[in-house]
């Protein structure tokens, strides 16, 4: 449970003959992480193999479903999963019906981009079209003459023209429409003109009649046509519609065959016979080895192999199913390596309280639960659907943690706090107690110390599991170290100060040099603690002040939480106690405006809060576990257990 | 130098006052403090995990780090308050 899954090494060699059978069995059992075999340069070494020959009809015709699919807009990550197709049935469509599927997508498809590329223009001619509307001209007069120019164009204002000109501006355009005509002769003058003024030629449309009613054709054409790609979309919906179920069959199964067909290409060959390596879960390790040697009636050799310090094993959660969820964020850090502890069910315990801790508030909490159970609809499967798992969890103890801290959107339950008190006095009205900050701030320094000495005991386990000789004992006393120095200055702190909720040796009579015996066991600590640090590498010794800051950052369980509160409470005080009470009680016309405003800012505040639960609890809890937990303990960079063969979720054999 | 005009009310509702002020300054200050230093740090991380989705996990590490900062401030603004 708190290790990975313990793995076993298998290596297969057989006839090229059993190739295809081996390689089925041990895609059916889906267990088998390869080894890619890496090729040798020099002669007589060992080859890649080559993939099965129906490898490339197999890849054609994945080909041609991903079309399909991605035309319809099938994803089969998000679809559901009706009833399970047989194989055979599956085969026998894929060739009788999908080369007819695929001719009538492939049709659709056609015409919907020709009619789609026809609207564009007709909507491009109608833009080119539009300056011209404000002008009073047939389009066939601006263009035919020999004796006259036409300048057409936008303009920033009116300009006067002194020479003889026909001349219509209009500013009913967006940026104007000016149209000039004069003789040639004074082209080069008149065009100086209109520059000055900002002029800005546009080609006249090649086209006849008033330009009002082109535009309008135009734009008619264009509407018509969308009409029709609705109608294409309309049937590419019930392509999808009908045949969602076959397609996401027939793409499992081609993937599993093409996965199949180019398996060889992972194993070293020589002219009869194939050898491969990989790895097995131990639990099913014997079963699977029976079944290779039953389906090739004995023709095959397989040997388990020593597992290495040096190899890299493929590394397979095992955690029980309430942890699982927590596995994403595992991941999103670094997988453990095989040797060492996995802490996901560590996080998957102490995440939803650290993040409950800081939420604390029965109607956040009902709010997130709501939303991770609503959103799980568009959330079927991978990381989305683990974040909202944890999300539940987390608001599931958000909202015990409200109700111990007796708060509900900033408003306090009928109870008095069950635990400490957040309470603030904010609005003039302190509740019995107030908030007891120094309080919760010292619980959470508490949680600190223990969970970064939890992380520091793992350390040592840990440094035991992954090193060897000399090296592992300098890293277990250097854990410790770490250990002592953080426990002698905590000891030191006690024997010099009372602090509430923590042991207060201060009143222990003075032995040495004015100190007491707690004094002088924390200085012991200390300085061995250091010595302990120093003997792995000095260097690390200029980390000790990260002891003190890792400590103190665990106050943030509780300061995090508190700024919620007092955002809930502000936004309650402004909204309810400000706005909407004073005006219900004598109601008048303004008043009703202000009261809506006052909803507006009790909603929009309070979403922000939420959102600003989710980041703070979640940022901040999950930081505590990344920054100050795993650093103590924590290697990562396992590699990721990719067993051969596919969980089939549409189709049967 | 004591103001002739000055009442023992106005003095302690002044210390409230710079008390509120000097919370006001401990969250802000680190705030800025703990911006500046994750403006380099969060620049460099966003580049490295567009080179690399893996680094994902270990450059928020990186960049939540000076994070510690304007929590110091939040406890020591509470600390002064309550």
């Amino acid at each position: 449970m708190l290790r990975p899954e313990r793995m076993r090494r298998l290596l297969i060699a057989a006839p090229k003959s059993e190739l295809d059978t081996i390689i089925r069995e041990l895609y059916r059992h889906n267990v088998y992480h390869i080894e890619d075999f890496v090729p040798e340069s020099s002669p007589g070494a060992l080859s890649i193999g080559h993939p099965l020959p129906e490898a490339s009809d197999a890849a054609s015709a994945l080909i041609k479903v991903r079309a399909i699919e991605n035309a319809c807009g099938i994803d089969p990550e998000n679809v559901e999963v009706k009833a399970k197709l047989p194989a055979s049935k599956v085969r026998e469509m894929i060739r009788k019906d999908l080369p007819v599927i695929q001719k009538e997508t492939e049709d659709l498809v056609g015409s919907r981009s020709k009619l789609e590329a026809r609207q564009k223009e007709h909507e491009q001619r109608a833009r080119e079209l539009e300056p011209f509307t404000a002008v009073p001209l047939d389009l066939e007069f601006y263009r035919g003459y020999t004796r006259f120019t036409v300048f057409t164009g936008h303009i920033a204002h009116d300009v006067e023209i002194d020479v003889p000109n026909e001349k219509y501006f209009s500013d009913k355009v967006a940026g104007n429409i000016i149209v000039v005509v004069v003789q040639n002769e004074h082209r080069e003058q008149v065009e100086r003109t209109l520059l000055d003024a900002g002029f800005q030629a546009i080609p006249v449309p090649e086209e006849t009649g008033a330009p009002a009613d082109r535009l309008k054709a135009h734009l008619e054409e264009a509407r018509r046509i969308e009409g029709e790609v609705a109608a294409i979309n309309g049937k590419i919906a019930g392509i999808r519609e009908k045949h969602t179920d076959f397609l996401v069959a027939c793409d499992e199964l081609l993937t599993a065959d093409v996965e199949r067909a180019e398996a060889p290409l992972r194993f070293a060959t020589t002219e009869e016979t194939f050898l491969t390596e990989g790895w097995i879960p131990e639990r099913i390790f014997e079963e699977v080895k029976e079944a290779l040697v039953r389906v090739t009636g004995g023709k095959i050799y397989l040997e388990e192999l020593e597992i290495e310090h040096s190899d890299a094993v493929p590394v397979k959660y095992d955690n029980p199913s309430f942890a699982r969820p927590s596995q994403m964020f595992m991941d999103l850090y670094s997988r453990p390596q095989y040797a060492e502890i996995d802490p996901t069910l560590m996080v998957s315990i102490v995440f939803p309280i650290f993040f409950g801790m800081i939420l604390g508030d029965v109607g956040y909490g009902l709010i997130l639960l709501a939303l991770s159970l609503g959103l799980r609809k568009f959330f079927k499967a991978g990381d989305g659907r683990l974040l909202l798992i944890s999300l539940r969890n987390a608001s599931i103890v958000s909202i015990i943690f409200g109700v111990l801290y007796s708060e509900i959107i900033g408003y306090s339950l009928p109870w008095a706090p069950i635990i400490y008190s957040r309470h603030l006095n904010i609005g003039g009205h302190a509740a019995e107690h107030g908030a007891q900050v120094a309080e919760l701030l010292i619980v959470s320094i508490w949680i600190g110390i223990l969970h970064i000495t939890l992380g520091r005991i793992l350390g040592m386990i840990n440094a035991r599991n992954l090193y060897h000789g000399k090296h592992a004992t300098q890293a277990i006393l250097s854990n410790a170290g770490w250990l002592g120095v953080m426990w002698g200055i905590i000891l030191m702190i006690w024997s010099m100060y009372a602090i509430p909720l923590m042991p207060d040796l201060s009143w222990l009579p003075a032995v040495v040099m004015g100190f007491n015996p707690a004094t002088v066991v924390g200085a012991v600590l200390l300085v061995g603690g250091i010595i302990a640090i120093a003997q792995e590498n000095v260097l690390e010794v200029i980390e000790i002040p990260t002891i003190i800051s890792h400590v103190l950052s665990y106050a943030r369980l509780a300061a995090v939480g508190l700024s919620s509160v007092a955002i809930a409470m502000v936004v309650n005080y402004i909204a309810i106690e400000l706005m909407i009470s004073p005006q219900l009680e004598n109601l008048s016309a303004v008043g009703v405006v202000i009261i809506i405003v006052g909803i507006i800012v009790f909603l929009l505040g309070h979403v922000l809060n939420t959102a600003l639960g989710i980041l703070g609890g979640g940022l901040n809890s999950i930081r505590l576990h990344y920054v100050e937990f795993f650093t103590k303990f924590y290697k990562g960079g396992g590699k990721r257990y990719n067993p051969f063969g596919m969980e089939s979720k549409f189709t049967e054999e | 130098m004591v103001d002739v005009g000055t009442t023992l009310e106005m003095v302690q509702a002044s210390q409230v006052g710079l008390k509120a002020v000097g919370a006001g300054l401990a969250v802000g200050l680190a705030g800025v403090g703990t911006g500046l230093g994750e403006m380099g740090i969060g620049a460099a991380a966003v580049g490295a995990t567009a080179e690399n989705r893996d680094m994902f996990g270990l450059a928020l590490l990186f960049t939540v780090i000076p994070e510690t900062i304007v929590i110091f401030g939040l406890v020591v603004a509470l600390l002064l308050l309550f």
